[in-house]
């Protein structure tokens, strides 16, 4: 069973995602609204738009972890559930820091799906595990247990199983949410990483600033606001509209600053300023 | 007889040895207790003790049912408790899945149901209380030679399985999403690893009963966690604590003429307060928090 996932074809030459008439309905409401979208292989996307606005219902659609309402995802042409070359770094509160594990076992659980059932790690894969944690500037700490890594390091294991499993694309789910910004930088150079070895990325985030640092943007409320590169995506009436009242744009000498209210109980916050 | 202190020990240890039913006994009790440690260390680290404890209760009916068919064969007895244990662990996975109903409301639902179905199905037999006695708090001196050879192939069969299927064990104990994104068969992994818990649970019969049997899947795995780092060095050393109280246990219950699951049971507990003790005064002196 497994033999037949891995030998799965990939179509490189078309788009590395496709949705199409995407839509999902929790409860009555509707968490994603008829998306349709194409990421060609390659590229570096992020995600933004409010909370609530879907974001991680969409990397849960493309994981296959939720199924669609309706309509169609596609990842190098496969249905999702046909596929075992997409990542998803969630937030990671979800996992149990205490478990008896260590960080090169971690980075090991990315290849149980290559390695298919009844079939133990070889040195090879070793070598790769290896070879990704060096990618992620973590060689040195593969022996230690999980809970001795401090944020930005947990992240970072987490981008090395992905790079272990040999994942493209790769979906991060706010991974620079509660970091210092040493690690957040840390974080960003390992993306610039990935890009130049040409793995397709989506990145979920609040923060707009960042969002134009990406060869794209998709901005995002339920229904797809805008997709494109920053100057077509951050537009007054673009993100207006994803923010809806929540949103405040000021024109100032220093550039054009974006004022939202992304928690509801914090208060106005600035969510990035975009000059 | 001398007066050397290693003769008395070694009279001590040998004299229970002198009867069959307490080499059967000790062998099955040490058997019994490395299944549940291996199996426990996932129900520990998945956060399932309490769906192991009321799997062990629902098996209740079925072990009636088995008895009130075979008059006691225990062969008989143990196919229909380790086919309720399946039926069950698949019914609360499906009930909680199917309907709005959270799953420790489901497990509540069941395990309370089942076991009163097996006590009402027992209590139709005269001098019920002695059989319902036995399979609530075991009967580790009534084993016979079939009930060994029975345990110990299902232990090599658990063994075998956690050893082909550690990686995807391990990947849905850490990390249920990844099982989903890596593509592995989740549903089938669940279904196998609660067929492990049902065959623990109904092998520990002979030696804990019922009532007990959580402890015996929960104590030595969560005793072993406290001072392991990966899983296999885990499920050593819970292996070797629980067949280690299996064996103390009995001598003690032997000679202070005591229950002997309860026996079993308290020195399980005893190791893992003792582990605990000792892992908190380590803390201590090296300074750190005790509770990390």
């Amino acid at each position: 069973m497994s033999k037949s996932k891995k030998k799965t074809e990939h179509s490189w030459t078309g788009p590395a995602l496709e949705l199409r008439n995407l839509s999902l309905r929790f409860d009555g409401h509707s968490a994603l609204d008829n998306l349709t979208l194409t990421v060609d292989p390659g590229l570096s996307v992020a995600v933004v738009g409010p909370n609530g606005a879907g974001k991680s219902t969409l990397f849960n659609v493309l994981a296959g972890i939720l199924s669609p309402g309706s309509g169609e995802v596609r990842i190098h042409g496969h249905l999702p559930a046909q596929h075992l070359c997409l990542a998803y770094v969630a937030q990671s509160s979800h996992v149990d820091w205490t478990f008896p594990v260590s960080v090169e076992e971690v980075v090991m659980m990315g290849r149980v799906g290559l390695l298919g059932l009844f079939r133990q790690p070889t040195r090879k894969d070793w070598d790769f595990v290896r070879e990704s944690l060096s990618r992620v500037h973590l060689e040195d700490l593969g022996r230690r247990q999980i809970s001795e890594l401090s944020g930005g390091q947990k992240q970072r294991m987490f981008i090395a199983r992905a790079l272990a499993q040999e994942a493209d694309p790769i979906l991060l789910d706010e991974p620079l949410a509660g970091l210092d910004i040493p690690s957040q930088d840390q974080i960003l150079n390992i993306l610039d990483d990935l890009k130049r070895r040409g793995i397709t990325v989506l990145f979920a985030t609040h923060d707009l600033e960042l969002a134009s640092r990406f060869d794209r943007i998709l901005l995002l409320n339920r229904r797809l606001i805008a997709f494109g590169d920053r100057d077509e995506v951050l537009t007054t009436n673009n993100l207006t509209e994803a923010y809806g009242g929540t949103m405040q744009v000021i024109e100032t000498p220093e550039g054009r600053i974006m004022i939202g209210d992304s928690g509801g109980h914090h208060g106005h916050e600035p969510v990035g300023r975009h000059g | 007889m001398d007066m050397n202190p290693w003769g008395a020990m070694v009279d001590w240890l040998l004299e229970p040895l002198a009867f069959e039913f307490m080499q059967r006994g000790l062998l099955i009790a040490a058997v019994v207790g490395i299944i549940c440690a291996l199996v426990g260390c996932y129900i520990v680290l998945r956060g399932m003790a309490f769906l192991g404890d009321a799997l062990a209760h629902a098996i209740l009916p079925g072990l009636a049912v088995g008895y009130l068919v075979s008059a006691g064969d225990r062969g008989t007895l143990f196919w229909w408790a380790l086919g309720t244990a399946v039926v069950t662990s698949v019914g609360i996975g499906a009930l909680s899945r199917g309907v709005r109903i959270k799953q420790d409301t489901a497990i509540g639902i069941v395990f309370a149901g089942m076991f009163a179905l097996g006590i009402a199905l027992i209590s139709t037999v005269r001098n019920y209380a002695v059989d319902l006695t036995h399979f609530l708090f075991g009967n580790v001196l009534g084993v016979t030679r079939a009930d060994l050879w029975l345990t110990a192939g299902v232990g090599v069969a658990v063994l075998v399985i956690i050893f082909f299927f550690y990686k995807e064990f391990l990947v849905l104990s850490f990390d249920p999403t990844l099982v989903t994104t890596l593509r592995l068969p989740a549903r089938t992994l669940e279904v196998l690893l609660s067929i492990l818990m049902a065959v623990a649970i109904v092998v520990s019969l002979q030696t804990v009963g019922v009532a007990l049997v959580v402890a015996l899947l929960v104590t030595p795995a969560a005793a072993a966690s406290l001072v392991t780092k990966n899983l296999r060095s885990m499920m050593f050393l819970a292996s070797v604590i629980a067949a280690g109280s299996g064996v103390i246990g009995l001598y003690a219950s032997y000679y202070l003429n005591v229950a002997s699951g309860a026996a079993i049971v308290l020195t399980c507990t005893f190791f893992f307060i003792l582990i605990w003790f000792g892992k908190s005064v380590m803390r201590k002196v090296k300074g750190l928090p005790v509770n990390n």
